[in-house]
C-alpha cells in the first residue's frame, strides 16, 4: 500500500507540474513564434490533457485500491460503512477503525437517533464511541498523505510541500483537469481574434479618442491558464495548510493577470486590483488562522507524518483523533498527540499540548476568512462580479468552476477543525451570501454579471451545506456547479463572441435561431442551475431500476441542491432556532430558477431587440461548440441517481470521520448537526419543496420575459427604489469605498505627510539650531577673541605713530634731545636722590 | 712741575664738552658735527685721564682712553665715508638736508 | 581546502586592488573601465562562492577555525585583524558579492566621471565584505566606517538634483549611528578588561568566562545604544527619513547596494553584535522591538501608499519589509520555571530568527529588482511620477514583464522569495503576541494595495502619459540580464528557500541557544517577562 501512495502522487504530481512546464514554455511564446501561431494553445491542451489523463488513471487506481467509486454514500448510513477514514503517514496504509453495523450501537445507546447528548461535555460526539470494541479487521484507506520537500526546518517545526490525496482531491484532479482541457479548447476559438500582430482593442481608448492599437497576445493568454491550472491543481494536491495558502496566492495572481488581460482597459486594471486586494483582506484572516494553528499544534501538516521515527498526529489528527472528537478540558481544548498507528487520543495528565478553545474557534474562523475571500462571500463577495472584465473563458474556468470554487473545496478540506461556532458562521455567511447575490442577479443586464452573481449565490448555498454539516452535498454541489456553469459561461462566451462583444441582454433576444446549439446547451445549464425535475419520474425509475435509483429524472443540479436542502431541513428540525438557514436556500432556489430562466429568455428566446446585433450575430465555430456539448452531457447527467451514485458516494467516502452519524455541541453555539440517517429521512420532503419552488421560479420567468404577462419595465418603476438598491449591488462596494479604500488612502497621505513635517522636520529643526549654535560660535570667535588681539596690536601702533613725530630725521635736534635730556636727568638725579 | 689738581682739569674738560656739544647742535655742516663729536669725545677723554692722574682708577683710565681714541678714528673714518655718500646723494653736505629716517 | 586568512583577506581586499588597478587607467576608456569592474566584482562573486562550496553546514560555529583566523594589528590595544563567518554572515557575503556583482552591470548608465565612480565603488564592496567577515569590534568598526566614504561620495556627486541634501543627511544619520556603536564598543572594552574580540566578549556575556562579566545595566545600556545604532541602518522607524532621500537621489546602481546589501549591515550588526553580547538587553527591550518592528511595516507601507515619486515608493516599502526583520529576531518569550528564565517559544523564536534573516537575503534581492527596474525607466524618460506613466506593458514588454515578476515578489507572492520571510516571521510572532502579529499580518493588504496600484499606475493602462515618450525603447541584453538573474533568484530562493535555511540554521539555533544561556547567567529577576506578559492581550 505504500507504493499506492507513491505511485497515485507521481500521477498527480505529473498532472500538476505539467501545466507550469507549459507556462514556462508558453510564457515567451512571443519570442519562440510569431503572434499568429496556435502552438501555445496546442501546448497548453497538451499539459491539461495530459493531466486529465493522468488524473483518470490515478482515480481508476484508487477505485481499484479502494472501491471509493462504488461505495454509495446512503448506503453508508444505512448498511456497514460508519465512518471510514484514516489519515496513514507517509503514504503508509494502516488499518482504518471501522465502527460495525449500526445496529449494534443503536443497541447501546438504546435509542435510533445519532444525537447523543450525554455526551455534551466534549464539544462534539460521535456516535460509535465505542469503536475500540467495534474493531472490525476492515482494510481500508481515506487518505494518502506524504512530504516532497522541505522548505524550512527549524526544531521541531517543520514547513514543507506536502501531499494528501483522498476522493476529494482525485474527484477535484479530475474535474479541475476536464473543465480546463474544455475551456482551452474553447479559448482558442474564442482568443482567435488575438492571433494578429495588430489587434484593434475597441473598449480601451487613447486620449485622442482612437482605439487601442496593440500585437495580439494570444499566447500569453495561454500560459495565464497554464500557470492557473498549476496553481489550482496544487491547491488540490496540498498536503498542508501553508501549501495550500500558497497556491491559494497563486492563483489569486493568475486570476489577476487574468482579469486584466486586457491591460489597456482601465476598468480591467482596477477590476484586477481589487480582485486581488479583496482577497488579500481574506487572506489577512487565513494567515491569522495559521498563525493560531502554527503555534499550538506545531504543524501543517493535514495527514499524519513521521519525523526520525516517530509518528506525529497531522492536524486533523491532533484535533479530532481517530473518533472525530475535541478533548474538551475547561476552556481548553487538549491536542491528540498521544497514539500511533493512526489511533490518536488526548495524552495523559502533564504533558498534554492544548489549544484555548477560543483560539480555535478564531483560527477556524480566520481560515474561513480565506475562504470567503476566494469564493466571493458576504462580505468579500464585491470583487467577483467586477472580475467579469476578463475574457469569458477566464470567467467560465476561474471565476465560476474552479478557483472560486477553492474556497469551498478548503472549508470542505479543513472540515476537521472547525468547531461548531464555526460552522454556524459558515451556515450564516453562505445563507446571507446566497441570497443577496441572487437578488441581485434579478436586475443584472450584463450577461456574464447575472451569471457571476448566480456564481456567488451558488457558492453560498456550498458553504450553507458545509456550514450544516453537509460536507458530501456541499462538495457535491461544488462539482456539479463546476460543469454546468462552466457550460453557461461558455454558452455565454459563445453568445459574446457571436454578437461581437455585446454583453448587454436588452440588446439580444431571439437568439436562438441563428445559434441554436449555444442556445440549447445553455438550457441544459440553466435548467440543471434552476433544479428542475420531472415530478414523479422517482417511482418510475426505480420500478424500472428494480429499487436501485428512485431519484427522479433530473439534471445534475437538482440532486446537489436537493442534498443540500434536505441537509437544511434536517438541521432546522435539530435546531429551530435556525429556520432561516432553511428558508431562505428555499426561497433563493425559487430565485434563481427566476433569473436563470430570465437569462435564457431575454437572451434567446421572444424577438430581437436590437436589429444590429441580431443581424450580424452567428453561431460558433466547432471548436468552440463541441466543448459545449462535452460540458452540457457532463452538466446533466454527472450527478445521475444523486446521492446514490457513484459520485456522491466517491465523496462521502473523504467524508471527515464522526460526521455520518451527526454532533451535538453545547455552549456558545447549542447546535446540533444531522446524522445522515436524519437527512435521508426528510429527503423526499425536501425535494419536493425545492422543486416546487424551482418550478415556481420558473413559471414567473416564463410569464414575466416570454408571455409578458406584466411588462418587467412596469414592475421596475413601482419598485424603483427596491430595483436601484439591487442595481447598486446593496450599497456594498460604495460603503468598502468610504469605511475601508478612502480612510486607508488618507492614513496613507498623513504617514507621508508625517514622514515630511514631523520627523524631516525634527531633523531639520536640530540642524537648524546646531546651524545657529555655529553662528554664535562664529561671532564670539570674531568679536570677542580676536577682537581682544586687534586691540592690542591697534594701541601698540597707534601709540608708535604718535610716539614718532619725535623722529623729526634732524641729527642736530636729536643732539638737542640727548643734552636736554642728559641735563634734565642730571637735574632730576640731582632733585630727588636722597641725600647721603 | 707743580701738580695743578683734578678740579681745574674737569673744568677744561666741561668747558670742551659744552664746545663740542654746541658744535653739534650748531654746525649744519657734516664735517663740523664731526668736529664736535671729536671735541665731546676728547673731552671725556681728558676726563678719564685725569681721574686716571688723581684718582684710584689707575692706569686702568688712560687705557680706556687709548681706547676712545682708536675709536673715534675708526668712528672718524666710518662718518667721513657716510658724509661722502651723503654727499654723493644731495650735492652738500648739509645735515638738516637728510631727514629721510623721519618717524 | 579551509580557508585561510590571506584567503578572506584576498575577498575583501580583491575589489580594492581593483581599484588600485583603475587608478593607472585613462579616464576616456570607460568601456574597459566598465568592464574591468564587472570582472572584479564576477571575481570577488566567485571567490565567495568557492567559500560557500567549503562551507560546513553541520558546524554551528564560526568557521574556518573556532575563533575565528586572526593576525595581530594593534598589540596594545589588543586589536586583532579577525576574520571568520558562520551561518549568519556567510548569506550576506554571497548577497554582497552577488548584489555588486549586478549593480556592476547596472552602472552602464552612468555618464560623468566614470573613474572616480568605480573606483569607490569598488571600495565601498571591500567596506561591505569587511563588516560581514570582520569578528574583532573594532575592525568590524573600522570596515563599518570605510563603507560609509565611499557612499557619501557616490550620492552626493552622481545623484540626483538634491544629492547634497541626501549625501549628507545619510552620512549624518549614520555617523550618529557610528558614534553609539563606539560607545557601546567602549563599554564592552572596558568592561571585559580590554577584548575587542566578539567571540570573547559572546562568552563573557554568557557568563562562559571567568573573571568577567556584563551586569545587567551594562547590558540593557549598550543594547540600547546599539540597537539604535543599527536600526538606523536598517532602518527602522522612526529613524528611517533618510533612506527615502539617500534612495530618490542616488543613482541606479548604488540604490541597488543600498538597499540590496547596506540595509541588511543593520539587522547584521543586531545578530551578529547586540543580541549575543547583550542578551540580558534583547530580551528587556523585545516587546520595544516588535512593535518597532510592526510599526514599521504598517507605517512604511502606508508611505509607500501615498507616494507619487516611483523611486520613493520602493524606498518606503524597503522601510516596510525591513520591519519583519526586526520584528522576526525579537519574538523572544521568556517565562520563569523554577526561579530561571527559560525560553518558552525556542523553536518559533529560532523560525523568527531565521525568517528574518531570509526576509534580509529575500529584500536584497527583491528591492534590488525593484530598484533597478524603476532605473531602467528612468534611464529612457528620466522622471518618476508615477501619475506620469502607464501603458508599459505595451511598449516594453519584457521589462513589464521582468518588473511585474520583481514586484510580485516584493509583494510576497509565494513562490518567490518575499514570501518565505515575510510568512515565517508573521508566523512566528503569534507565539510572542497575537495582537502585534495581527498588526503585522495585515501588512499583507497593504502591500498588495500599493505595489498593485504602482503597477497599474505605470505598467497597465492605455498609453504612457508622461514626456519623452519617444525614448522608450525596449529594453537591452545587459539590462534583460540582469533582470532574468535578479527575478530567476527570486524565484529559486521562493521555490527551495532550505537553501538558505540549510546553511543558517545550525548557527541560529546556537546564537539562540547562546542568548537563553546568557540571560540565565545574568541571574536576572525575572520581572521583565512578567511585564511583558501584562503587556500582552
Amino acid at each position: 500500500m505504500d507504493s499506492l501512495g507513491y505511485e497515485l502522487s507521481w500521477y498527480l504530481r505529473i498532472a500538476w507540474l505539467l501545466p507550469l512546464l507549459g507556462f514556462a514554455i508558453e510564457v515567451f511564446g512571443g519570442y519562440w513564434g510569431t503572434r499568429k501561431t496556435k502552438t501555445a494553445a496546442y501546448l497548453a491542451i497538451g499539459c491539461i490533457a495530459a493531466g486529465f489523463v493522468l488524473s483518470t488513471v490515478a482515480f481508476c487506481r484508487w477505485n481499484a485500491e479502494t472501491g471509493a467509486f462504488s461505495h454509495s454514500g446512503e448506503a453508508a448510513v444505512h448498511e456497514e460503512h460508519a465512518s471510514l477514514r484514516h489519515i496513514p503517514f507517509a503514504g503508509q496504509a494502516a488499518v482504518a477503525d471501522h465502527a460495525e453495523g449500526h445496529a449494534a450501537e443503536h443497541a447501546e445507546h438504546g435509542s435510533g437517533e445519532h444525537v447523543h447528548g450525554e455526551h455534551a461535555s466534549d464539544g462534539a460526539e460521535h456516535g460509535g464511541a465505542q469503536h475500540d470494541e467495534h474493531h472490525a479487521e476492515h482494510q481500508s484507506i481515506a487518505a494518502l498523505s506524504g512530504t516532497i520537500y522541505t522548505l524550512g526546518k527549524f526544531g521541531d517545526l517543520e514547513v514543507s510541500i506536502d501531499y494528501y490525496i483522498d476522493s476529494l482531491t482525485i474527484l477535484m484532479f479530475m474535474m479541475v483537469t476536464f473543465i480546463a482541457t474544455c475551456i482551452h479548447i474553447f479559448a482558442v476559438g474564442y482568443m482567435s481574434d488575438e492571433l494578429t500582430e495588430d489587434y484593434v482593442d475597441h473598449f480601451a481608448h487613447t486620449s485622442d479618442g482612437h482605439h487601442v492599437h496593440r500585437p495580439g497576445r494570444f499566447y500569453r493568454f495561454f500560459s495565464y491558464f497554464s500557470l492557473f491550472s498549476f496553481s489550482m491543481l496544487g491547491i488540490c494536491f496540498a498536503g498542508n495548510i501553508f501549501q495550500v495558502f500558497v497556491f491559494w496566492e497563486l492563483v489569486g495572481i493568475c486570476s489577476y493577470l487574468l482579469i486584466g488581460f486586457y491591460t489597456e482597459r482601465k476598468s480591467a486594471n482596477v477590476a484586477a486590483n481589487k480582485a486581488f486586494i479583496v482577497n488579500r483582506v481574506g487572506d489577512f484572516g487565513f494567515i491569522i488562522g495559521l498563525m493560531i494553528l502554527w503555534t499550538y499544534c506545531g504543524t501543517f501538516k493535514f495527514g499524519d507524518y513521521e519525523v526520525d521515527g516517530h509518528e506525529r498526529p497531522g492536524l486533523f489528527s491532533m484535533v479530532r483523533g481517530h473518533d472525530g472528537e475535541l478533548a474538551q478540558q475547561g476552556s481548553d481544548v487538549i491536542l491528540k498527540t498521544h497514539g500511533h498507528d493512526g489511533h490518536w487520543q488526548a495524552p495523559q495528565e502533564g504533558e498534554s499540548k492544548t489549544i484555548p478553545y477560543t483560539l480555535l474557534v478564531v483560527a477556524g474562523l480566520g481560515v474561513f476568512g480565506g475562504c470567503i475571500g476566494k469564493s466571493a462571500q458576504f462580505p468579500l463577495q464585491t470583487w467577483l462580479p467586477d472580475a467579469m472584465e476578463g475574457p469569458t473563458p477566464v470567467s467560465a474556468l476561474v471565476h465560476s468552476a474552479t478557483m472560486v470554487a477553492a474556497g469551498v473545496y478548503l472549508a470542505g478540506r479543513f472540515f476537521p477543525v472547525f468547531t461548531t461556532e464555526v460552522l454556524l458562521a459558515i451556515a450564516y455567511v453562505g445563507c446571507i451570501t446566497l441570497f443577496i447575490a441572487a437578488t441581485i442577479a434579478i436586475v443584472a443586464t450584463d450577461i456574464k454579471k447575472v451569471l457571476a452573481y448566480s456564481t456567488i449565490s451558488q457558492l453560498g448555498y456550498m458553504m450553507l451545506a458545509i456550514g450544516l454539516g453537509g460536507w458530501a452535498a456541499g462538495l457535491f454541489h461544488l462539482i456539479t456547479h463546476a460543469f454546468f456553469k462552466s457550460l453557461m459561461f461558455l454558452c455565454s462566451g459563445s453568445v459574446i463572441h457571436g454578437c461581437h462583444h455585446e454583453q448587454e441582454m436588452p440588446k439580444m433576444g431571439g437568439l436562438r435561431r441563428k445559434m441554436p446549439i449555444t442556445a440549447y446547451t445553455m438550457l441544459v445549464g440553466v435548467i440543471a442551475i434552476a433544479g428542475l425535475a420531472i415530478p414523479g419520474t422517482g417511482q418510475l425509475m426505480s420500478l424500472l431500476t428494480f429499487g436501485a435509483v428512485d431519484k427522479p429524472l433530473a439534471f445534475s443540479g437538482f440532486h446537489s441542491k436537493d442534498a443540500i436542502v434536505a441537509t437544511a431541513l434536517a438541521y432546522t428540525q435539530l435546531n429551530p432556532l435556525h429556520f432561516l438557514l432553511f428558508l431562505t436556500p428555499l426561497v433563493t432556489a425559487g430565485i434563481t430558477a427566476f433569473y436563470m430562466f430570465r437569462l435564457w429568455f431575454y437572451t434567446f428566446a421572444g424577438d430581437p431587440r436590437d436589429h444590429h446585433v441580431y443581424d450580424h450575430c452567428h453561431e460558433s465555430p466547432k471548436v468552440m461548440w463541441v466543448p459545449l456539448v462535452v460540458l452540457s452531457f457532463f452538466a446533466a447527467f454527472c450527478a445521475a441517481n444523486g446521492e446514490q451514485g457513484s459520485l456522491f458516494g466517491m465523496l462521502s467516502f473523504s467524508e471527515p470521520v464522526g460526521l455520518a452519524d451527526g454532533m451535538t455541541a453545547t455552549g456558545t453555539a447549542a447546535i446540533a448537526v444531522p446524522s445522515h440517517h436524519a437527512v435521508h429521512d426528510v429527503h423526499g420532503t425536501a425535494g419536493a419543496v425545492a422543486l416546487l419552488a424551482a418550478v415556481l421560479g420558473t413559471l414567473t420567468a416564463y410569464l414575466l420575459y416570454c408571455r409578458k404577462v406584466v411588462d418587467p419595465e412596469n414592475i421596475r418603476n413601482q419598485f424603483s427604489g427596491v430595483y436601484n438598491f439591487l442595481v447598486e449591488k446593496w450599497q456594498f462596494d460604495n460603503l468598502y469605498d468610504a469605511a475601508f479604500v478612502r480612510p486607508s488612502h488618507s492614513v496613507a497621505r498623513w504617514c507621508a505627510a508625517c514622514d515630511r513635517n514631523i520627523f524631516d522636520a525634527i531633523l531639520h529643526g536640530s540642524v537648524k539650531v546646531c546651524i545657529w549654535v555655529a553662528t554664535i560660535d562664529r561671532k564670539f570667535d570674531e568679536g570677542i577673541v580676536d577682537g581682544l588681539v586687534n586691540l592690542i596690536g591697534n594701541v601698540t601702533r597707534s601709540v608708535g605713530l604718535s610716539l614718532s613725530v619725535f623722529q623729526t630725521g634732524r641729527m642736530r635736534q636729536y643732539v638737542m634731545f640727548i643734552a636736554v635730556g642728559v641735563v634734565t636727568l642730571f637735574a632730576l638725579l640731582f632733585a630727588f636722590m636722597p641725600k647721603a | 712741575m707743580e701738580a695743578i689738581g683734578l678740579q681745574p682739569v674737569l673744568f677744561v674738560s666741561a668747558v670742551l664738552f659744552v664746545c663740542g656739544v654746541v658744535c653739534m647742535t650748531t654746525k649744519r655742516n657734516g664735517i663740523g658735527i664731526l668736529m664736535g663729536v671729536e671735541l665731546v669725545l676728547n673731552a671725556a677723554n681728558l676726563n678719564f685721564v685725569a681721574f686716571s692722574r688723581y684718582t684710584s682708577l689707575g692706569l686702568d683710565g688712560q687705557v680706556i682712553a687709548l681706547f676712545v681714541i682708536v675709536l673715534a678714528a675708526a668712528e672718524a673714518a666710518v662718518a667721513l665715508a657716510i658724509a661722502l655718500n651723503f654727499y654723493n646723494n644731495h650735492l652738500t653736505i648739509d645735515v638738516d638736508r637728510g631727514d629721510e629716517l623721519r618717524g | 581546502m579551509e580557508p585561510s586568512l590571506s584567503f578572506l583577506s584576498l575577498l575583501i581586499f580583491l575589489p580594492t586592488i581593483g581599484a588600485l588597478l583603475l587608478v593607472g587607467f585613462n579616464k576616456k576608456a570607460v568601456e574597459a573601465m566598465r568592464f574591468f569592474t564587472f570582472g572584479v566584482t564576477f571575481l570577488t562573486f566567485l571567490l565567495s562562492v568557492v567559500l560557500w562550496n567549503n562551507f560546513d553546514a553541520s558546524n554551528a560555529g564560526i568557521q574556518p577555525a573556532a575563533d575565528g583566523i586572526s593576525a595581530e594589528w594593534i598589540a596594545s590595544w589588543n586589536i586583532h585583524y579577525r576574520l571568520g563567518y558562520d551561518g549568519i554572515s556567510l548569506p550576506l557575503v554571497m548577497l554582497t558579492t552577488f548584489t555588486t556583482m549586478l549593480a556592476a552591470l547596472a552602472s552602464w548608465s552612468i555618464n560623468k566621471l566614470h573613474k572616480g565612480y568605480f573606483i569607490l565603488f569598488l571600495l565601498l564592496e571591500t567596506g561591505m565584505l569587511g563588516v560581514f567577515l570582520a569578528l574583532d569590534f573594532f575592525l568590524f568598526y573600522v570596515f563599518w566606517e570605510v563603507m560609509l566614504l565611499p557612499m557619501y561620495f557616490l550620492i552626493g556627486i552622481w545623484g540626483g538634483p538634491r544629492k547634497e541634501y541626501a549625501a549628507i543627511k545619510f552620512f549624518l544619520y549614520t555617523l550618529a549611528g557610528s558614534v553609539l556603536m563606539l560607545i557601546a564598543m567602549l563599554m564592552f572594552y572596558y568592561g571585559s578588561g580590554g577584548q575587542f574580540n566578539l567571540l570573547e566578549l559572546g562568552r563573557i556575556a554568557q557568563g562562559k568566562s571567568a573573571g568577567h562579566s556584563f551586569d545587567e545595566f551594562t547590558q540593557i545600556v549598550a543594547f540600547v545604544l546599539l540597537f539604535i545604532g543599527f536600526a538606523i541602518k536598517v532602518p527602522s522607524f522612526p529613524f528611517h527619513t533618510w533612506l527615502p532621500d539617500a534612495h530618490v537621489e542616488a543613482p541606479t546602481p548604488i540604490s541597488m547596494i543600498l538597499a540590496g546589501v547596506l540595509l541588511k549591515m543593520g539587522g547584521y550588526g543586531i545578530i551578529r553584535i547586540a543580541f549575543p553580547l547583550c542578551p540580558v538587553g534583547a530580551h528587556y527591550a523585545a516587546y520595544w522591538l516588535v512593535a518597532i518592528g510592526v510599526i514599521s511595516i504598517i507605517y512604511g507601507a502606508f508611505a509607500a501608499l501615498a507616494q507619487t515619486d516611483f523611486k520613493r515608493l520602493v524606498a518606503y516599502s524597503s522601510v516596510s519589509h525591513m520591519g519583519y526583520v526586526i520584528l522576526g529576531m525579537a519574538v523572544w518569550y521568556v517565562v520563569p520555571e523554577n526561579g530561571i528564565s527559560v525560553t518558552a517559544n525556542r523553536d518559533h523564536w529560532l523560525m523568527g530568527m531565521n525568517g528574518a534573516m531570509f526576509q534580509m537575503i529575500a529584500h536584497g534581492v527583491s528591492s534590488a529588482g525593484m530598484f533597478f527596474m524603476v532605473g531602467v525607466i528612468y534611464d529612457r524618460v528620466h522622471h518618476r511620477d508615477l501619475n506620469q506613466f502607464g501603458g508599459l506593458a505595451g511598449k516594453m514588454p519584457l521589462y513589464s514583464g521582468l518588473a511585474a515578476g520583481i514586484f510580485f515578489a516584493g509583494l510576497g507572492l509565494p513562490g518567490m522569495c518575499g514570501f518565505i520571510g515575510e510568512v515565517f516571521v508573521v508566523l512566528s510572532a503569534w507565539s510572542f503576541s497575537p495582537l502585534l502579529a495581527i498588526i503585522a499580518a495585515s501588512g499583507v493588504i497593504l502591500t498588495a494595495g500599493y505595489i498593485l496600484w504602482t503597477m497599474q499606475r505605470v505598467y497597465l493602462g492605455s498609453e504612457y502619459k508622461g514626456p519623452h515618450a519617444e525614448d522608450i525603447t525596449p529594453i537591452n541584453g545587459r539590462e534583460a540580464t540582469v533582470g532574468f538573474v535578479l527575478l530567476g533568484m527570486a524565484i529559486f530562493l521562493g521555490v527551495y528557500p532550505a537553501f538558505i535555511f540549510n546553511v543558517m540554521d545550525g548557527s541560529m539555533a546556537q546564537l539562540v541557544d547562546s542568548m537563553e544561556a546568557g540571560l540565565q547567567a545574568a541571574g536576572v529577576a525575572i520581572n521583565t517577562a512578567a511585564q511583558q506578559a501584562s503587556l500582552l492581550p
